[in-house]
């Protein structure tokens, strides 16, 4: 069994596979694909691997997977013995996670898209961008505080974190390199605070360790 | 419109965040006036609101490290103090105590009705609040503060009662919420602003989910308001500059010096012969201090004795310290056992530190005998607190000569006790701790005066480096030999002074009017340790190592005297 992530350093969608990876204690190989500035990811033998030439790509002994969030679905589905992570026969819980799932894209389009648009140039259109993720972060902030109330940690109801946790963390905690100030959340600075508190939490650069607190999970 | 921000700044007291928003080991990142802060609660409990930046390079302390008693910059490490924000280390230097101008700019802080309350203006009046309160959940709005204001008393239910809440809230029934709350609006920033509501019994979810509706609501028409004038600019932070008291060299008085004034709160059998003494502030809170620092007790007997502080990182409320009672008791600490009583008022040094702790090591051992356990205790609480990794060999006559057994107790696996051994057995003990040096491993050694020397000639034996062993004595039991006569230069002050036989250089210079610091005046402490530009010094000290006086570029004056009839001195 081995297994490769085609990585790019500074990808939120990488970091998430990373996270994913460290967390389930997986043993993995890395490929650097340089996004920028080389443009690796629409060299030909990159294309051949995804043909969308996006990235994480994971080769799995053989099973390619492509994107961040598949990649977490077979990461928690093959490596989670517990099925805690990712518990798709529970009917209350997989369609909220799926819901995340939309949630994290809608903030890539925005708090991401700000994020490598400040980091690498181009022509984002940042303050709308910026609008959208604030809106966003609004909503995320919202849920979270009423979920501390009663007391639930996490996206979704239970004790344990899950893939959607894992999808959701690395745009948000990125977001003020993209110019998206998180001052107005206390909710998600504090959730922040307890994904980084996941143990085999990983860094990347920009992302720092939270202090040393009691986890909640064992 | 209204109020402008100089008088917005010195007008109140004004909520920064919700007590729920100071979860354990949290650091929120909050903001007054243009002013962010870094606001977090100690384990303590003591809330602590601050400048959002490290005195260092400015990275906002919001995104530091809360370890319960330090705050610790995610930049490069400077840790700051619970309640005085006083910096107590700098990585790039472990082996110094920082300058006590490193302190971090403070707010007052009060936490009531489940809001914590900051005022910019130490003059500003008191809040005056209802007696109970229960915070909803904060509404943050971009908009004017005071057009966030209007819109509250605007949407208030018609014909009810309000109250105003000065200079920025109102107490009202909002339309569509379950009952009557006090709005207080928070001037985050010349167009933002947060409302945090109170209501005076406790909500249930569908309460706060009530509440939480409305306002949405109405910080949605306010935003609307809001695009379409032309808002203010943000307001320009002050940084101003650390305080007078602070930044400036403290008045020219020579001598020894006891600034603070501290109380007995209590005083207690620490061990046989041994007694623990609570010293308290008169009010607010005690200095900085950095484990391994001592005060000087200044007696109504004229006498000066020092001692170290036993506590761990950021406790300000009060200085633990243990005085034994010396059988050939010269008057101090007799002074102190025998007529020292609870609420007695006392005037003490503020903390000094000769005894620095690396917090970069990758173990530390302390070697304590007997009460010289003090300064180590305070060293290990803070390597505790952190998780880096120590063992503590703690040596006394029996267990009831023990000093501060439960406090020792509580420092957990790494303690080690030795009762009762003959010197042979207390040397192999030591080498056995010590064990043959390592890469990054310290040796912190406190305890009388043959122990220490003992252990210091082990380390040697066992390869530690002088650097690696760091020790400090109780007292300097060398005879000192105050016979030579000389001449300092010193090359500051442009003085030449003739030291007789009999007299210190410190003496000397104190009669010429200069001022150098000093406490223990016997060679111990390492207080008025002295740059030496030229000249073979003799020394007489029992505070610098083998290497330190070999290097002949630093002395101790209260003790230590020239073997050249001239002496340069950095002063």
């Amino acid at each position: 069994m081995a297994i490769t992530l085609y990585d790019f350093e500074l990808s939120a969608g990488c970091y998430a596979a990373r996270l994913m990876l460290s967390i389930l204690g997986v043993r993995y190989d890395t490929v650097s694909v340089d996004i920028y500035p080389g443009s690796d990811n629409r060299s030909e033998w990159f294309l051949k691997l995804n043909p969308e030439g996006t990235l994480p790509v994971i080769v799995d002994d053989g099973f390619t997977v492509s994107n961040a969030h598949p990649c977490l679905i077979h990461l928690a589905g093959k490596y989670d013995a517990t099925d805690r992570w990712s518990p798709i026969h529970d009917p209350l819980v997989h369609p909220l996670m799926l819901g995340w799932f939309d949630f994290a894209r809608r903030l890539t389009a925005s708090a991401g898209v700000a994020r490598t648009g400040v980091a690498f140039g181009g022509d984002a259109d940042l303050p709308a961008l910026q609008l959208e993720a604030h809106r966003l972060l609004r909503q995320l902030d919202e849920h979270l505080w009423f979920g501390e109330k009663q007391g639930r940690d996490w996206l979704v109801e239970g004790e344990h974190p899950t893939i959607a946790d894992i999808a959701v963390f690395p745009d948000v905690t990125l977001s003020e390199e993209g110019g998206v100030s998180r001052q107005d959340y206390p909710a998600i600075r504090r959730w922040l605070d307890r994904v980084r508190r996941i143990p085999g939490f990983v860094v990347m650069s920009g992302v720092f360790p939270a202090a040393p607190a009691y986890s909640p999970l064992r | 419109m209204g109020l402008g921000v100089a008088e917005l700044r010195q007008a109140a007291w004004y909520p920064v965040a919700s007590s729920d928003d100071l979860p354990f080991r949290h650091v929120y990142h909050g903001q007054l006036l243009g002013q962010e802060l870094a606001i977090w609660r100690a384990d303590d409990g003591n809330v602590n609101v601050w400048e959002n930046r490290c005195l260092h390079r400015g990275v906002r302390l919001s995104i530091g490290i809360n370890d319960g008693a330090e705050l610790k910059c995610q930049y490069h490490g400077w840790r700051y103090a619970n309640r005085t924000a006083g910096c107590t280390y700098i990585p790039a230097h472990p082996a110094d105590a920082p300058a006590r101008r490193i302190t971090n700019r403070t707010y007052p802080v009060k936490e009531r009705f489940g809001l914590v309350w900051a005022a910019l203006s130490p003059e500003a009046p008191e809040p005056e609040l209802a007696e109970a309160g229960f915070a909803l959940r904060p509404m943050p709005v971009n908009a004017l503060p005071e057009m966030v204001l209007t819109a509250l008393m605007r949407r208030r239910l018609a014909g009810g009662a309000v109250t105003a809440l000065p200079p920025l809230g109102a107490a009202l029934v909002l339309e569509g919420t379950p009952g009557r709350a006090s709005y207080f609006v928070q001037p985050v920033d010349s167009a933002r602003a947060v409302i945090r509501g109170v209501v005076d019994t406790e909500p249930d979810l569908e309460t706060l989910l009530a509440f939480n509706a409305a306002l949405s609501a109405l910080r949605d028409e306010v935003e609307v308001e809001a695009r379409a004038i032309e808002l203010p600019e943000p307001i320009v932070p002050r940084y101003e500059p650390v305080s007078v008291e602070l930044a400036t060299m403290p008045d020219l008085v020579i001598g020894r010096q006891a600034t603070v004034r501290v109380k007995v709160k209590r005083r207690w059998q620490a061990a046989l012969d041994v007694t623990g003494i609570e010293l308290v502030p008169l009010s607010g809170h005690l200095p900085t201090f950095q484990p391994g620092a001592h005060i000087d007790l200044h007696l109504s007997n004229g006498m000066v004795r020092q001692y170290s502080i036993t506590n761990g990182p950021g406790e300000l409320l009060s200085y633990t310290i243990a005085v034994k009672r010396e059988a050939d008791s010269r008057g101090g600490s007799a002074a102190i056992t025998d007529t020292l009583r609870e609420g007695d008022v006392l005037a003490v040094s503020e903390p000094r530190n000769n005894f620095p702790l690396r917090r970069d090591a990758l173990r530390t051992t302390f070697i304590a005998g007997g009460i010289g356990l003090t300064p180590l205790l305070s060293m290990a609480r803070a390597l505790q607190r952190q998780g880096l990794a120590f063992d503590f060999h703690a040596f006394a006559r029996s267990e009831g000569h023990l000093p501060l057994g439960p406090e020792l107790e509580a420092l957990g696996g790494g303690v080690t006790r030795h009762f009762g051994l003959g010197p042979a057995e207390t040397a192999a003990q030591i080498r056995h701790a010590l064990g043959p040096h390592s890469f990054s491993r310290h040796a912190y050694i406190c305890g009388p005066g043959p122990m220490l020397e003992l252990a210091r000639g082990l380390a040697t034996e066992l390869g530690w480096p002088d650097e690696a062993v760091h020790y400090e004595y109780f007292k300097n039991t060398h005879e000192i030999d105050t016979s030579s006569s000389f001449v300092v230069e010193l090359a500051r002050s442009a003085l030449s002074l003739a030291v007789p036989a009999g007299k210190s250089i410190l003496e000397v210079m104190r009669e010429a009017g200069i001022d150098a610091p000093s406490s223990c005046e016997q060679g111990a402490c390492g207080t008025c340790l002295t740059r030496v530009l030229e000249g073979e010094i003799d020394h007489q000290d029992v505070y610098l190592n083998a290497t330190e006086q070999a290097s002949g570029n630093v002395m101790m004056t209260c003790v230590s005297r020239a073997k050249s009839a001239r002496l340069v001195l950095d002063i």
